[in-house]
């Protein structure tokens, strides 16, 4: 009996919780389409969105939850895991809202795309907080098998087969790398597999600064790297971005990114803490990087996804600042500016969708003169691109400020001088789209904005898509001016979160800082 | 109180934007002129309120914000920023009636005025360091879109160069801000908790020479001015009034808030060479005037140049300078205003601002008399000519910067005369000589066209005539600004 009980407290199966209610929501999607057929339809997404707001409140009860620690240490369900859990669970509630009727006006199964989304988004809130190498495998593989499929979703569009194609290869590469990474650090750290163990493990060693681990630290990185789109790893990017549903775009911007930076996080402040300042330059090179050619190169696109493709590049730059910080502000700096990243995001894809569904195209010229007939679209698409340009008082505006000063705090001039020009030129490119809309005059006009539809909102699915725009609009415009409680949220997963306070501890101890604590909140 | 007149306009721009249905293009004017005359007239109870004896902060409001980057919600107002949201809220109203009757998209349009109108006041009453930085920044699209919509021919390009310059300025400024928050290890960003004392001298140079870089593209400084005259050309008269007008006086406000303020000793290390590019401005602001064939390009680069002096005066950072140098703020203000509401309505009117085609206004009974009345007047006060508000305002900067920079004073003053040379170009080639009788065929200008100009010509030449009436304002505020600076700069003297 005392064994029982002691396993099913190492178990700790309550911790997992919000993901058992994804599984259930994804188990009645499936059925549901199997039993109802067509009819299904008209309930399954909202059953779906139902049932990821279940698992959201479900983490919000999870929070500061004394034993996080579930499945014999394979999954940690700390406050930082929650967050991350939370903006995956979050960011696909946006997307079924405006996959709706994008799906259905291709004439593919609504309920099979939802099933894969939602295996999608289990695979990234496991990765947010798994603590294990092969558990960390399985959702990575999770996640991204899902993502190949939804790619390749539109399976007679012959851009939609070749972003599938081309993403399967370069994924199921980078996954390659990636497992050699990991049966490195199994194998350095004497067969554990564990995060906290390896860490122990290796600076007991003396293998703590040797080839090994670095090469082991190079290989993780890549496979990490292929998920956030970091520069030398992003050429899928925009190919994907544009041949793919553009609510999948959306939610790999957004989700599948966010799921990249919680596995950034864990594994390499864990594992690789004995090399910090390795990880932390090779970061510093990829934000480098990724600002710069992220944010130029998007100056010269002509379709609207390519754009925001080059620009979810540049902005995975400015969040890599947080990570290469390394102090409480830096990593909830990042937490924050994804936070925030998901509202503008999928505002930007909401207003995109919407606009290829009344005119079937997504190039930016095609925008021209849209104020007159579509002007909530053209407000929300503008506020959207404005703040992911990081205009004021936006939610983008705070999400960098907040970014720089914890990069300035930690002495990375450097970084946040080269991100300060990036985003300026970063504006460029966002209000260009702008002025397309507002700007021009009536005998301007596009082609398509010249036949532009009546707007009509009742056709099946508009009306979740009209909700998930305004939603996330007025999200982006208020989240910076009432930034408070995101901002405590962000330092509260942080400052509560073991893993990451040991790290800052030992990192100002290493550099024998002597600095009194940043921020108090 | 401050926060009324930050917020109302925002309200009102809010609902002006975003209120269903549809709304006649004139009833739209008239909501936007009620709304600014209650601003305006909040400003004047604020003025009659205010206590001339405290050089401190007055109606200082705080909430705090986000504390996790030292962001707090705190306003206030002291001698320097209250005279300036005064002349914010008086040419909002100017602006309304100078864009005309008929404007195109008058619901974007009266929206963004508003808008802009908050953003200033909230730049000038912010003593939050961050808090400055959104609003300057808050102005940046709303200026944009401006210049954009409502602009002349080549409007795309000068629009996109204002939006690049000022973002780039408004990075350099919030990065000083960072660095000044940080090397000092503060954790709040508040104007009274921010000092400077502990730095190097190094880093403070660095410092400022960012801040003046920052500053001086909003101002415009010579070498960072090619912005200007595009953005002023192309934009349309109302427009420029408010970029002019106000929006340039941010740079300077800012210079002489943060950069003198805040630096004191390193200022006075950089204010020979600040002096320097002071002077350049204002020479090659009056040379390129002088060579312009565009009516609202030379007064674009006379703006330059009596932006210029403001910069002298400050560098000198006497008592009476640094009041000249806030007094020119406001008189350049309204000169400035006044001039390019009149070239708006001669635009509309003859429908050319080319000086080579505009002849003979004068005529009583054919021409634009009233306008070209009032267009020499505007042109006299801005050359300097006394009983005029330049004049005065110019005088005070020269007497002040006298004792410490005699030779840039002097060539200010040179500069000055060379002011007069390109008005009296000026009003010789448009008010002057005989119309063209094929062409001569002009619409009659409305009072609500005129009312505006007049209103601004009495109080230039009241403030003209009476300049303690803008002085008494100014002058506790920079005394007590100059008591930092001066004994730091004796000691670099001695030395």
């Amino acid at each position: 009996m005392d064994f029982s009980s002691n396993i099913a407290s190492q178990l700790n199966a309550g911790t997992i919780l919000p993901e058992g209610i994804v599984i259930i929501t994804l188990m009645v999607v499936l059925i549901g389409d199997l039993i109802g057929g067509r009819n299904a339809r008209t309930w399954l997404p909202y059953g779906a969105i139902a049932g990821l707001l279940a698992s959201i409140a479900a983490l919000y009860t999870a929070w500061d939850s004394p034993s996080t620690i579930a499945f014999l240490g394979a999954f940690n369900g700390d406050n930082l895991s929650i967050v991350f859990r939370g903006i995956i669970a979050l960011s696909t509630v946006v997307t079924i809202l405006m996959s709706i009727r994008y799906v259905e006006q291709t004439g593919t199964s609504l309920a099979e795309f939802i099933a894969i989304m939602l295996t999608a988004t289990l695979g990234g809130m496991f990765l947010s907080g798994a603590n294990e190498l092969v558990m960390i495998f399985v959702s990575l593989e999770m996640l991204s098998i899902s993502s190949y499929l939804m790619t390749g979703y539109m399976k007679r569009d012959p851009r939609s087969n070749e972003a599938a194609l081309k993403y399967l290869l370069i994924g199921a590469s980078s996954s390659a790398i990636f497992l050699y990474g990991s049966s490195l650090l199994y194998g350095l750290s004497g067969g554990e597999t564990t995060l906290d163990t390896i860490s122990t493990k290796i600076l007991a060693s003396d293998s703590s600064s040797s080839l090994g681990l670095a090469i082991a630290l190079v290989f993780v990185i890549a496979g990490i790297a292929f998920k956030i789109s970091a520069v030398p790893f992003h050429q899928w990017t925009p190919d994907v971005y544009e041949g793919s549903p553009t609510p999948v775009v959306a939610f790999l911007s957004v989700g599948s990114k966010a799921a990249g930076f919680a596995l950034a996080i864990r594994l390499l402040v864990t594992a690789f803490s004995s090399i910090i300042d390795e990880w932390h330059l090779i970061f510093t090179a990829l934000a480098i990087l990724s600002m710069v050619l992220g944010n130029v190169v998007a100056l010269a696109q002509t379709s609207m996804k390519r754009m925001l493709a080059y620009s979810s590049i540049g902005q995975a730059g400015f969040v890599m600042i947080g990570l290469t910080a390394g102090t409480d502000a830096g990593y909830s700096s990042m937490v924050f500016y994804l936070l925030v990243y998901l509202f503008m995001n999928l505002g930007a894809f909401s207003g995109v969708i919407l606009f290829s569904l009344r005119t079937g195209t997504d190039q930016i010229s095609e925008y021209a003169g849209l104020y007159q007939k579509d002007p909530l679209l053209t407000l929300g698409l503008s506020l959207c691109l404005l703040s992911l340009g990081g205009i004021p008082p936006l939610a983008g505006f705070f999400g960098k400020i907040y970014l720089f000063w914890a990069g300035w705090q930690a002495g990375l001039y450097g970084l946040v001088l080269l991100a300060l020009v990036a985003s300026v030129v970063s504006i460029y490119y966002y209000i260009r789209v702008v002025k397309m809309m507002v700007v021009k005059e009536p005998h301007e006009m596009s082609d398509s904005v010249k036949n532009y539809p009546e707007i009509r909102w009742n056709l099946q699915g508009m009306r979740p898509l009209q909700v998930g725009l305004v939603l996330t609009v007025i999200a982006t415009s208020l989240a910076g001016i009432l930034s408070n409680p995101l901002f405590s949220l962000a330092n509260d997963s942080v400052t509560s979160t073991p893993i990451l306070q040991s790290t800052i501890v030992n990192t100002r101890i290493s550099q024998g800082e002597t600095s009194s604590s940043n921020i108090n909140p | 109180m401050l926060s009324f007149l930050l917020w109302f306009p925002i309200l009102g721009s809010i609902i002006i934007g975003l209120f269903p249905g549809k709304l006649e293009s004139s009833r739209l004017r008239q909501i936007t002129t009620i709304l600014a005359f209650i601003i305006f007239g909040a400003t004047v109870w604020l003025l009659t309120q205010f206590d001339l004896s405290d050089p401190g902060w007055q109606f200082s409001e705080y909430l705090p914000w986000s504390d996790f980057i030292g962001l707090s919600y705190s306003l206030g107002v002291d001698g320097l920023s209250l005279p300036l949201i005064a002349l914010n809220s008086l040419l909002t109203i100017i602006a309304i009636y100078s864009i005309g009757e008929n404007v195109e998209r008058p619901r974007l349009y009266y929206a963004l005025t508003l808008l802009i109108n908050a953003g200033i006041t909230g730049a000038l009453a912010s003593q939050n360091l961050l808090l400055f930085v959104i609003f300057y920044e808050l102005e940046l699209i709303p200026f944009y879109l401006m210049i954009a919509i409502w602009g002349g021919e080549k409007r795309g390009y000068a629009s996109t160069k204002f939006l690049l310059y000022t973002a780039v300025s408004g990075l350099l400024v919030l990065a000083a801000f960072l660095g000044i928050g940080f090397l000092n290890g503060a954790s709040s960003f508040d104007y009274d908790v921010i000092t400077t004392e502990g730095l190097a001298l190094n880093t403070k140079l660095i410092l400022l020479t960012v801040l003046l870089i920052g500053f001086g593209i909003k101002i415009p400084l010579v070498p960072l001015h090619t912005w200007l005259p595009d953005a002023y050309t192309e934009a349309s008269s109302a427009v420029t009034i408010l970029l002019g007008g106000i929006l340039a006086k941010l740079g300077t406000y800012g210079l002489i808030r943060f950069g003198l303020q805040l630096f004191p000793d390193a200022w006075s290390i950089i204010a020979p060479g600040l002096a320097i590019i002071g002077t350049v401005s204002v020479l090659y602001g009056a040379l390129s005037a002088i060579a312009q064939k565009d009516i609202k390009r030379m007064v674009a680069y006379s703006s330059i140049g009596h932006m210029g002096y403001i910069l002298v005066a400050a560098a000198a950072g006497t008592q009476l300078s640094t009041l000249g140098a806030v007094a020119q703020m406001i008189s350049h203000g309204l000169i400035l205003a006044l001039l390019f509401h009149l070239v708006g309505i001669v635009e509309r009117k003859v429908g050319t601002r080319d000086l080579d085609v505009l002849n003979g206004l004068m005529n009583p009974i054919r021409g634009l008399p009233l306008t070209s009345a009032l267009l020499i007047t505007a042109g006299m006060a801005s050359a300097g000519i006394p009983g005029l508000v330049g004049f005065a305002a110019e005088f005070i900067v020269f007497q002040g910067s006298f004792a410490t920079f005699p030779i840039p004073t002097l060539l200010c003053i040179v500069a000055s005369g060379l002011t007069a040379v390109y008005f009296v170009i000026l009003l010789n080639r448009t008010c002057f000589g005989k119309l063209d009788n094929e062409k001569a065929y002009y619409a009659p200008v409305l009072p609500t066209e005129t009312i505006p100009a007049l209103v601004l010509t009495l109080i230039i030449l009241v403030l003209g005539v009476q300049p303690n009436w803008l002085l008494k304002w100014i002058e506790p505020t920079t005394d007590l600004f100059v008591l930092k600076v001066h004994p730091i700069e004796q000691v670099a003297k001695l030395q």
